[in-house]
């Protein structure tokens, strides 16, 4: 499919979910601001209605039916707006407007949006990198987009996001999931991780969990799922060191990282917690449990 | 616990340590008006970058500690009079005045009451009724009471209704004028300059709490963000009535600002769930109630 197919596409697609969930004057609102958008090829008009869909849609989230989720991913895989709201869908509908045959004007026009953005803002744009055209040309804004310090923002690119998997090379791959662990995000929604898991970065995090474990805290267990392709014996000490953790989630991540590991010595650990294993291989513990499990036990009072 | 808004507070010169205390303190909102650095800016892109300081990453630096933050854009009076300059920074404002949290152009106004000032002042009050915003206006330091009377003159040449107004830094020389007109009257708790606190309980004994805000102007000067709790607390140790301090340290500042149709108690009452994804977890910890919750320590980056 075209990269004009896909974007035209899920333009229709955002402003068909949008138009059963939003007020009918806030979408006619929306059209019209997209038709002349379209029209005009002008970027101020793109600017104030963008700024301004904030009075018109606003943040609470889109429900997605199964159907609905797998048609998205029809139009690009991986495309997962099931976390979006309203406003940024609105927006997103808005950028996918402006006109795409020049891509030097194309370029301009985001560059103004990205480096005026404010956190909402800035969250819709990087959220739609995979359905925008150019695909090839913009690594450099997504790798940038992951150098905030706004978890929202980062969120955008990192999570539910297939394009960091397509597009990034290994160094910056390996920087986006440390840097994930450091904020705690939800390392279950990064798309097509454990394709990209490589040496480097399983070493990079151990790395990371002796200085956490010198400092006197704990790693969090979704972190040994990118160690698992490459256990061996050395690492196996650290895997015991979480398995005798008292957490229970610890637990579960050094059995389940076991469980995915090729290396026989990591695969006998699993007996020895029966009750657990059987979980493991019904499916009830999985990386997207511990995960879940995980982000509750950080949402503070 | 009380609430206060502190609707004057530049928190972009203030520290982590300000926002906790203030938080403590009952500080539940704060406006951060666009203002100079101290020293003027040389290149429009300083202007920008600063822009989106306000509304981005100040923002969300205050969340961290339960204070929802809010700004207003505009080109304050002393670099207006760097005129080549000034005309790139208006073409950047349309940009920023519509955005979400925005709740007012300003501070705008007279500095030294200069030609340029006067010029980019009009141009700002034709903006804000462009965009439907309220106007908050700086008044001048010198020749304050003269540079009052001539920022509400000219206001009212461009037609915006006195309610939409709110001129700030007062003193007991300014006030009745301000007040009389129907004009919004702010005043800045500000050691050795502006007013102090003892001074701001007389002006509410003397003309009631209608339409008078108390702020702090705090910056990076020798200022203190917890003015707002601190005159509130001498007010009742002064015996001015409960409804008279929360009218002054709180309402009235909500009153004014929220008709940019930017801000909402609900803001801070119902914060919105941090991370939408937790929220089908079914977790009630996640609809705020009636205390504004701070972020995990998950939003803590530790580079």
């Amino acid at each position: 499919m075209s990269a004009h197919n896909v974007t035209e596409q899920a333009k229709d697609y955002l402003i068909e979910l949008l138009s059963h969930q939003a007020e009918s004057d806030s979408m006619n609102w929306l059209k019209s601001q997209c038709k002349e958008i379209n029209n005009s090829a002008k970027a101020m008009k793109l600017f104030l209605a963008f700024g301004k869909a904030s009075k018109y849609f606003d943040k609470s989230t889109l429900r997605l039916n199964h159907a609905q989720a797998k048609e998205a991913e029809k139009i690009r895989k991986g495309f997962t707006p099931s976390a979006w709201d309203k406003l940024q869908t609105a927006r997103t509908v808005l950028i996918l407007s402006f006109p795409q045959q020049d891509e030097g004007l194309w370029f301009k026009t985001m560059n103004q949006l990205f480096e005026t953005g404010d956190m909402q803002e800035l969250k819709s744009l990087y959220a739609a990198l995979p359905i925008y055209p150019f695909q090839d040309k913009l690594t450099d804004r997504a790798i940038e987009g992951l150098r905030t310090n706004m978890t929202l923002v980062f969120d955008a690119v990192a999570l539910d996001n297939p394009y960091p998997s397509e597009y990034f090379d290994e160094r910056a791959w390996n920087q986006m999931l440390l840097k994930a662990v450091f904020m705690q995000r939800p390392l279950f929604l990064i798309q097509n991780a454990d394709q990209r898991s490589n040496e480097n970065l399983a070493s990079i995090l151990i790395d990371f969990a002796h200085e956490k474990w010198a400092a006197g805290r704990n790693v969090m267990p979704e972190l040994w799922r990118y160690v698992a392709p490459f256990l061996d014996d050395s690492r196996l000490k650290d895997i015991e060191k979480v398995l005798n953790s008292a957490d229970m989630l610890e637990k579960q991540a050094a059995l389940l990282a076991c469980h995915q590991s090729s290396f026989p010595k990591a695969k006998a650990y699993l007996s020895k917690y029966p009750a657990i294993q059987k979980d493991i291989e019904a499916g009830i513990i999985n990386w997207e449990s511990i995960g879940k499990s995980f982000a509750e036990t950080l949402i503070k009072n | 616990m009380e609430m206060y808004i502190d609707p004057h507070l530049h928190a972009v010169s203030r520290t982590t340590d300000d926002y906790e205390a203030m938080r403590k303190a009952g500080v539940v909102a704060i406006i951060e008006p666009a203002f100079w650095l101290g020293q003027p800016r040389t290149e429009v892109g300083s202007f920008k970058d600063y822009f989106s300081t306000l509304v981005g990453w100040e923002r969300f630096r205050a969340k961290q500690f339960g204070i929802v933050h809010y700004c207003t854009i505009g080109l304050n009076s002393k670099e207006a009079n760097n005129e080549a300059l000034a005309e790139e920074v208006m073409e950047l404002l349309p940009l920023y005045a519509t955005k979400e949290g925005v709740v007012a152009i300003g501070e705008i106004g007279y500095d030294d009451q200069t030609a340029a000032e006067d010029k980019y002042y009009r141009l700002q009050l034709e903006l804000a009724k462009e965009v439907e915003l309220p106007v908050l206006i700086h008044t001048p330091h010198r020749d304050k009471k003269k540079g009052t009377t001539r920022s509400m003159d000219v206001s009212e040449e461009h037609g915006l209704p006195p309610h939409m107004v709110i001129v700030d830094h007062n003193n007991e020389e300014t006030v009745k004028e301000v007040l009389d007109r129907g004009y919004w009257a702010a005043f800045t708790i500000y050691p050795h300059t502006k007013m102090g606190s003892n001074r701001m309980v007389e002006i509410v004994k003397k003309y009631g709490p209608e339409r008078i805000i108390v702020d702090s102007a705090a910056d990076w000067g020798i200022s203190d963000p917890l003015a707002v709790p601190k005159t509130a607390a001498l007010m009742r140790k002064h015996g001015i009535p409960e409804e008279h301090i929360r009218m002054t340290c709180y309402q009235n500042a909500l009153t004014a600002y929220s008709q940019s149709g930017q801000m909402d108690e609900s803001d801070w009452l119902n914060p919105e769930p941090i991370d939408q994804r937790l929220k089908h977890a079914g977790n009630s910890v996640l609809r705020g109630g009636q205390t504004p919750r701070v972020e995990g320590p998950s939003d803590y980056v530790e580079n």
